[in-house]
């Protein structure tokens, strides 16, 4: 196993041309094969330290990585000859509203793989069939491809979301919240997923859910006014924490 | 261990009525105790009554505990140290409830023993009794004052206990091997003995959940306490 398939090395970043930073020097190296849980309170960079790693925040103007390094594969993303679309085929993201397209629910898996250019009708099948099947929605489509994704319940939808990351068979997968508009149930099948893609992705979640985080992820960072308070083995974080802090958030004394 | 702070206040009242209830039920078992060596030593039946019907709240208690604990856990969810200090009141909570039917045994053999002339070997007990009940009130001291120093000390006092139990076991197997009328008697104090030791190795057990609520280490079972 990689232990350090993500690294980030004294990751400064800024929204306003490094006027001010939303984070602060952030050191830490993210495993393979494994889920690792970006918790903290709102405004604390999680969600900005997330969207770093596949350079979403590339598509805003004044945002600015400020110093430090992020390195996927020993692969320093900021290079000049990555390009972060390539990148976003290796990093896929699932948003906290699912968001399919307005298409079928086969042109939605099968979209990421047409864009890459991939026309053979056999090999579209057998990705759209692998991806549903990996996110746990074939039988339940099996026999409406189709129709409309919008069709589908609103986890349905997520999961739907989450073949289509997979179908193009991405090395790591950003979730930013991804079961917050999804009941109970919904959200069991989304974390049973989770557990299961872990074998095969490397798998980095922000979530507000604490009890998410504590059942769902293998490692979690405890993120705090862009900072990083503390990041350790979920079972540590929220048994035994080191920080008072971390254990102030975790028990809900913080604020 | 602080069980307040949070920003739930309901979370907080909760905590807090878990371990109050918890320091109850150890002042309730502890008198018992205290009560049934009480009508032993001083010939007197009315308290070793008094403890059987006490228990009662003893375990009525216990059961209040558990289901506040249980609805602690699914209404709050709580982590790390609110979580270790819910689980380490179970369990001190089940631990006390045997002191106090131990309590209730020594209470019934007393009354037996009663019934028969005294004797002067009775006071072979002393040692025993009196060493369990520090280790009794230091582990309920360490739990109300989260002092993991008290409770290593709980730990430390478990050796000499033994000592006084062998000791005072020797004496009256010693009596009951001799020709006597008071057999069944001496064989009663041997039970007795036993049931204070156990009081002891209970103290001892909740020491290591105050060492766990505390550090969040396991010690028990040869496990070492590390910094």
């Amino acid at each position: 196993m990689n232990s350090k398939l993500i690294q980030l090395e004294d990751l400064g970043f800024s929204y306003d041309l490094g006027k001010t930073e939303t984070i602060k020097g952030v050191t830490l190296d993210i495993p393979a094969n494994q889920v690792t849980a970006f918790i903290g309170p709102s405004g604390c960079g999680k969600s900005t330290l997330l969207r770093c790693l596949n350079r979403m925040n590339d598509l805003i103007d004044t945002a600015k990585i400020t110093r430090g390094t992020i390195k996927i594969l020993g692969q320093d993303i900021h290079a000049s000859d990555v390009d972060s679309i390539e990148l976003r085929k290796h990093v896929g993201m699932v948003f906290q509203k699912y968001n399919p397209f307005p298409k079928s629910i086969y042109d939605n898996v099968a979209y990421g793989l047409r864009i890459q250019g991939e026309k053979n009708k056999s090999t579209l099948d057998e990705a759209v069939e692998r991806s549903l099947r990996g996110s746990a929605l074939w039988d339940e489509v099996k026999d409406r491809l189709k129709t409309s994704a919008l069709g589908l319940s609103g986890g349905q939808q997520q999961r739907l979301c989450i073949a289509r990351t997979i179908a193009v068979q991405p090395k790591v997968i950003l979730m930013d919240e991804p079961c917050s508009a999804l009941d109970p149930i919904a959200t069991a099948k989304v974390e049973e997923l989770i557990t299961e893609l872990r074998k095969e992705y490397t798998i980095v979640i922000v979530t507000h859910s604490m009890q998410q985080a504590s059942r769902i992820s293998d490692r979690t960072a405890f993120f705090y006014l862009g900072e990083v308070v503390e990041y350790n083995t979920t079972e540590t974080i929220f048994q035994n924490p080191s920080q008072q802090q971390t254990e102030d958030y975790i028990s809900g004394r913080f604020g | 261990m602080d069980t307040q702070g949070h920003i739930s206040t309901e979370f907080n009242e909760a905590l807090t009525a878990v371990k109050d209830n918890t320091v109850a039920i150890g002042i309730l078992a502890q008198k018992n105790v205290e009560n049934a060596f009480a009508g032993l030593m001083q010939r007197d039946v009315s308290l070793c009554n008094q403890v059987i019907a006490d228990d009662e709240e003893v375990d009525q208690l216990e059961m209040q505990i558990d289901n506040d604990s249980l609805q602690v856990m699914a209404k709050y969810r709580p982590f790390a140290s609110d979580l270790r200090l819910v689980i380490a009141s179970m369990k001190i909570t089940h631990n006390l409830e045997r002191v106090s039917d131990h309590a209730v045994s020594i209470a019934k053999r007393a009354r037996k023993i009663l019934k028969g002339e005294e004797i002067d070997e009775i006071s072979f007990l002393e040692p025993s009794y009196k060493h369990a009940m520090i280790m009794l009130n230091t582990a309920l001291s360490s739990y109300v004052e989260s002092s993991t120093e008290k409770a290593l000390t709980v730990l430390t006092m478990d050796e000499k206990l033994n000592e006084y139990h062998k000791k005072a076991t020797k004496a009256y197997t010693k009596k009951l091997e001799d020709p006597c009328d008071n057999h069944k008697t001496y064989l009663n104090l041997v039970f007795i003995n036993r049931w204070i030791e156990r009081v002891g190795d209970l103290s001892t057990n909740i020491a290591e959940d105050v060492i766990f609520m505390e550090s969040a280490q396991d010690v028990r079972h040869g496990g070492e306490l590390e910094d």
